[in-house]
């Protein structure tokens, strides 16, 4: 029951994924084709300055027939409907062709090349601090939910609604401001100190580059997940058989971890989980803020050099991940509720 | 229906909303929200009082509108917390001002008094004035210990009316250099050259030897006369004033680029307002109607609007407003369309289970079999109910979509046309404030965008809280 559940989620994550990248290739093929065009005009020139000994004729033949092959190979020869359908399926197979200026640190031009690159920092970075978000979020929930309305819940309530609308990024320029220039105890940014440290000192500088990030956006976001683990735990202490248990004598940590957080835990992982992934998302351009060089550095890379080729290569990765994320959770969600295992209506 | 009893049909809407709202007054979280909104609200239409240069909106990008600001200059009031006091910017018209006529020439003089109390100089004195034909002018300042020294001589050729600027810091080098000749001793001389000393720090010290190394203020008035020779008919001189650069400027200081940040600021909050408001609306209006048809038809219009459901909402919003923006470069209109179009499926899920009850109520039956068409159903009866939902529902996007657009200037793709607290960020950002410490820069744009945040986060908790009762306390 399981794996039919399974499937059938991922073939809808994998239509959604070739839907939106099909919107996309309707809303781009114009400006991303200008950057091909770009390409092989520019690729053409040194081909025709090496014929020396052909006439002009001859060497404006030769360019015209070159440019009709490459148009022809990169199917821009074709009309606009055409277009947008070959567009869709490169973008949906991640050939996202060659950037203007953008390189990779091996030099290559391969859009893909330079964004894989760049997505193990990412994920390091988020993952590390998502990490530290539930556990300190649920910790300070469940505190919140076993004396909701007391001091510590009324207050730890203030600080989620006074963080609600704070740009991550914007904390980070004053943690900078205060905590690398005025104090310098962290690092500005980046990634290691140049040159880079051999051994077990380069973990050591890694961690200590990537402290003052991490903090930032644990501070900023784990009041969330906090509110979040409160209000699910809290509606799950209300319920009659919380009553009976407490009833029955039980102590009140065995009603909270036996009997409540049994409940708790599926819908508090995956919507806890879920909003943390929606937070990465909004939170990508924080990391150019540290220059930490990951996903949302080079967004801030390509979109100020104009290199189009690479920001429309990231927003389908992104995306990617996104959807992915999604199922992922979904299928975690089945695994922890049996109602869908054994196949009953969610 | 007409007469004196209310259209029953109405009746859910109203009481709800009374209530909600009345409930959101015994709320401390509520208070704060609504006052805080309110102080928000009165700042934008109170605005063209509140900033000090009334072309903000349209001339922030405009370079030459801010030209008479120092640079990088923090608030004024950071005098009252510094031990030594920084010299205030300020505009003077002359206190004297005369035309005298020879045979050949006529003299015009204008006499500038400027107080001067600080220990730190003005960073420049700029004399401007609008000046037509070839003017010879000749500048001099007379100090409180009565020294005269003569500025600057030049002729200045300006078309008709030409803005025609003399700064005391680009042209007195010269004279300073002099002017110091006479106390310091020849050795210390050495050391000096016209393109290192300012200026203006040894024209306001006292004149004695060691004032090149150690200068110390000499507080009192100075005179700044403007002397220039009109020989030709059409040569003019008019509308001249004193220019006094500070050091520090304004309630929130300026940027790089001398524009004064407490205009910006305060300038921004309309945006601010329009951009969370709008789109919070125009998005919470379409998830609350979307999700109760959904929920009314059910059958395969509920499936389709699903799966279109499911398209919008696996999209990251954030870097999809990124990549819009950097190619179709949209006005601030477009991107709240934008944003709608995507912000509209957040209450969908709590709507379409809520709705999904709503169908299920004898009232709804019974006004089917009455005949009532489906969208009577349910924009009249489906919808009213709903509407506390929305409201608190809307207010908690408010912050997205400001923090959004806020993201999205950060990254210098906002509207150039004008200027929200995300763009002056963004130049704060690339103009080395952080790494500068320039912290009146950086502070208050994102401190009112944390504020607006706070003021609906207020207010849609404590509309939530009422719309739960449960979750209040065991």
């Amino acid at each position: 029951m399981y794996l039919r559940y399974a499937v059938r989620r991922v073939l809808n994550a994998l239509a959604i994924f070739v839907i939106e990248m099909f919107i996309f290739s309707v809303l781009f093929t114009a400006t991303a084709e200008k950057t091909v065009r770009a390409q092989i005009e520019e690729s053409l020139q040194p081909e025709a300055a090496r014929l020396r000994n052909a006439s002009a004729e001859q060497v404006q033949r030769f360019v015209a027939e070159r440019r009709a092959y490459l148009y022809r190979v990169s199917h821009l020869d074709r009309p606009m409907p055409v277009r947008v359908l070959w567009r869709t399926a490169d973008t949906v197979t991640f050939q996202f062709g060659n950037s203007i200026t953008i390189k990779s640190s091996q030099g290559e031009r391969n859009v893909w090349r330079i964004i894989m690159e760049t997505v193990p920092r990412t994920v390091l970075l988020f993952t590390t601090s998502i990490a530290l978000q539930v556990l300190l979020g649920v910790w300070l929930g469940l505190k919140q939910a076993q004396r909701a309305g007391r001091t510590l819940d009324r207050s730890a309530s203030i600080v989620t609604m006074v963080v609600y609308g704070l740009p991550t990024w914007w904390v980070a320029m004053i943690f900078i401001m205060l905590l690398a220039y005025k104090l310098p105890i962290f690092p500005s940014g980046g990634m290691h100190v140049l040159p880079p440290p051999q051994g077990l000192s380069s973990a050591v500088d890694l961690v200590w580059h990537m402290a003052l990030p991490v903090i930032t956006l644990v501070l900023v976001n784990f009041w969330g997940v906090a509110l979040l683990a409160r209000n699910i735990v809290l509606s799950i202490l209300q319920e009659d058989y919380i009553s009976a248990a407490r009833a029955r004598g039980l102590t009140e940590r065995t009603v909270l971890f036996g009997h409540a957080m049994r409940t708790a835990a599926p819908p508090l992982t995956t919507i806890a989980l879920l909003s943390l992934l929606s937070s990465v998302f909004g939170n990508i351009i924080f990391e150019g803020i540290f220059s930490w060089p990951g996903m949302g550095n080079l967004y801030w890379i390509s979109v100020e050099q104009g290199d189009t080729a690479v920001t429309l290569g990231l927003l389908a990765v992104t995306t990617a991940m996104y959807i992915a994320g999604l199922a992922f959770l979904d299928l975690i969600y089945g695994l922890l509720d049996p109602r869908i295992k054994t196949g009953a209506s969610p | 229906m007409s007469g004196a009893h209310p259209a029953p049909d109405r009746l859910p809407a109203r009481p709800w909303m009374r209530d909600l709202f009345a409930s959101l007054g015994r709320e401390p979280a509520g208070i704060a929200g609504f006052l805080m909104l309110v102080l928000f609200l009165a700042g934008a239409v109170f605005e063209r009082r509140l900033i000090t240069f009334p072309q903000t909106d349209s001339r922030w990008h405009d370079i030459t509108y801010w030209d008479e600001q120092p640079a990088n200059a923090p608030p004024a009031w950071t005098n009252a917390f510094a031990r030594q006091k920084s010299a205030v910017s300020l505009l003077l018209s002359p206190s004297q001002s005369r035309q005298e006529t020879s045979d050949s020439a006529r003299l015009v003089t204008c006499v500038f008094t400027y107080n001067y109390g600080f220990d730190l100089p003005p960073r420049d004195l700029v004399v401007r004035f609008a000046g037509s034909g070839e003017i010879p002018v000749a500048l001099t300042l007379t100090r409180p210990d009565g020294q005269e020294i003569t500025l600057d001589q030049e002729q200045v050729s300006a078309g008709s009316g030409t803005d025609i600027r003399i700064s005391v810091d680009k042209s007195a080098g010269q004279a300073a250099l002099g002017f110091l000749q006479g106390y310091e001793s020849a050795e210390t001389m050495t050391g000096a050259d016209v393109d290192r000393i300012r200026p203006t720090t040894v024209l306001f010290s006292q004149a004695r030897q060691g004032m090149l190394a150690a200068p110390r203020p000499l507080k009192g008035g100075y005179q700044v006369t403007l002397l220039a020779v009109l020989t030709t008919e059409g040569a003019q001189v008019s509308n001249p004033m004193l220019l006094v650069t500070g050091r520090v400027s304004g309630l929130l200081g300026t940027d790089n680029s001398k524009r004064d940040l407490w205009s910006g600021v305060i300038a921004g909050i309309k945006w601010a307002l329009l951009i969370g408001l709008l789109t919070a609306f125009v998005s919470v209006a379409i998830g609350v109607v979307w999700g109760i048809t959904a929920a009314y038809f059910g059958g395969p219009v509920n499936w389709l609007m699903q799966r279109v459901f499911e398209i919008f909402s696996n999209q990251p919003v954030l870097p999809l407003l990124i990549v819009i923006s950097a190619v179709f470069k949209p006005s601030i209109w477009f991107l709240i369309v934008i944003m709608s179009a995507f912000f509209w499926t957040g209450p969908v899920k709590t709507v379409y289970a809520m709705a999904l009850s709503i169908r299920e109520e004898t009232y709804i039956e019974a006004s089917r079999a009455l005949g009532a068409g489906s969208a009577r159903l349910i924009f009249r009866h489906m919808v009213p109910l709903l509407i506390p939902y929305a409201f608190a529902s809307m207010a908690l996007s408010v912050p997205g979509a400001v923090v959004y657009e806020s993201t999205v200037s950060l990254l210098g793709l906002g509207d150039a046309t004008i200027v929200t607290w995300g763009q002056i960020l963004h130049d704060a950002f690339t103009g080395g404030a952080v790494l500068g410490g320039l912290w009146w820069w950086v502070a208050p744009p994102g401190l009112m965008i944390a504020l607006m945040g706070m003021t609906f986060s207020f207010i849609g908790f404590a509309m939530d809280r009422i719309l739960h009762p449960k979750l209040r306390t065991r």
